[in-house]
């Protein structure tokens, strides 16, 4: 009897490791019927020295999340933020996927978080949200190599003016429209090497910087850690492009993981 | 003569006079331990041929069709496996044993042949039942692999690693070749 394969053309196996990449998300999703736990975090910057123990001593932000797939091909997830005290709904869709034998060379995936800012400050509902949205497109190069393009934009429905310490009027803008250059090299089957760059297009808040963040991806069957540093304390798509104001390259960077645990619950 | 043309008719389209069984769509499942902890993976894509009139048993299995029900751990096992390179698990044998096509009494049977994993061949003996009904040729077999065996070195969890014993079990209906 001849041997032939179930499924020649399937769909190649993780584009990346984890369906975030550092600060935003990648084109990974969640095989149905999988739960991931995720614990994301990010110290105080790190270039404070020994005193603050390298950002550890510093304000951190955490966000807890589960996402579940409700399809291979969609998923879907909340979480909650320290900062703003954040909670925050989302989903992830692939719509293409980059397959085994070629015909289908890239993947294709669109995702959506809608946050809510639950401060106790007197703003109406609306006032508190804010939106993220967008398309990745990802392709695994080689087993080693992944890389992946994704514009994206991000939208706070209330932003403010505010005056930093010399009295200069810092204004914020509502709207972002952003790059999301992210690329993954994997040095052994279990590590990995990250790098994400986050620049902002057309008009932005001042202070507004263009956050880049590189990690180390650590697999160990069901878990993934992801250590990484970057400038932005954010953990949200949406903030990260609009609110980071620190920058990587003038040594403005903090320390961070991400802890991904996969469950079933089929 | 007049029941002669039905009667042939009948033969035509019994599975009974069939001797060629196939199937794309046998389960097969293995158990997998390691402490405190048993998990299984199944797949519903085994291919077999049983051909009765030779004997021979004839079962394949695409490794990347199995799912442990988590993405991560099914990754991991196909790297254990190295799917690329060893994409079946693979069996061709002779039944040892007689089996009584007529009866419809599931009868247990031993075959003699080849396992092939991850590119290792070893001579095998495994006992199962073999049963005629109405849909076909039901298939049920179980026994134990040791992963050394097929050169395969069992994955940690960190410190935990799995056990080398891991228990299989396959069961299918074969329909007949031309059905």
């Amino acid at each position: 009897m001849p041997r032939e394969r179930a499924d020649p053309g399937g769909p190649v196996e993780e584009v990346f490791w984890a369906p975030t990449i550092v600060l935003t998300n990648s084109v990974t999703n969640l095989p149905q019927g999988n739960l991931n736990f995720t614990i994301m975090h990010s110290f105080g910057i790190a270039t404070d020295g020994v005193q603050d123990l390298f950002g550890l001593d510093g304000a951190a932000n955490i966000r807890f999340g589960i996402d579940y797939g409700v399809f291979d091909w969609l998923s879907v997830g909340v979480g909650r933020s320290r900062f703003d005290k954040l909670y925050d709904g989302r989903f992830k869709a692939n719509v293409l996927r980059q397959t085994k034998d070629g015909r289908m060379p890239l993947e294709l995936a669109l995702t959506g978080n809608v946050g809510v800012m639950t401060l106790e400050n007197g703003f109406e509902f609306t006032d508190r949200l804010n939106y993220g949205a967008a398309v990745l497109l990802a392709r695994k190069v080689s087993d080693r190599l992944s890389v992946q393009v994704a514009p994206m934009v991000s939208h706070f429905n209330t932003v403010f003016i505010e005056e930093d310490t010399d009295g200069a009027i810092l204004e914020q803008k509502n709207t972002h429209l952003g790059l999301g250059l992210a690329g993954r090299f994997a040095i052994t089957r279990r590590v990995a090497v990250l790098a994400e760059y986050l620049p902002v297009f057309g008009e932005r808040s001042d202070g507004t910087t263009d956050a880049f963040s590189v990690g180390l991806n650590l697999e160990t069957g069901g878990h993934v850690f992801q250590l990484f540093f970057t400038p932005s304390s954010w953990l949200t798509e949406q903030h990260a492009i609009a609110r980071n104001t620190d920058q990587f390259f003038e040594g403005d960077f903090r320390f961070g993981f991400n802890v991904n645990r996969v469950f079933s619950v089929r | 003569m007049r029941y002669a043309l039905p009667f042939f008719l009948l033969l035509l389209v019994s599975p009974l006079q069939a001797q060629v069984y196939m199937t794309e769509g046998g389960r097969a499942e293995f158990t997998s331990s390691v402490p405190l902890h048993t998990f299984t993976g199944t797949s519903d894509r085994l291919a077999g041929r049983i051909d009765l009139a030779e004997g021979t048993v004839d079962f394949y299995l695409d490794l990347e069709t199995l799912d442990t029900g988590i993405g991560k751990r099914d990754k991991d096992m196909r790297e254990t496996l190295e799917t690329d390179q060893f994409p079946f698990a693979e069996f061709f044998g002779t039944l040892a044993t007689p089996f009584d096509p007529a009866s419809r009494a599931a009868q247990s049977v031993r075959v003699q042949g080849t396992f092939k994993l991850h590119g290792v061949e070893r001579e095998v003996e495994i006992e199962g039942t073999l049963q005629q009904t109405a849909d076909g040729l039901r298939v049920e077999a179980a026994w134990d692999i040791n992963l050394d065996d097929y050169d395969i070195v069992p994955p940690r969890l960190l410190i935990v690693k799995v056990d080398e014993v891991q228990a299989i079990r396959i069961e299918a209906t074969l329909s007949p070749e031309n059905s």
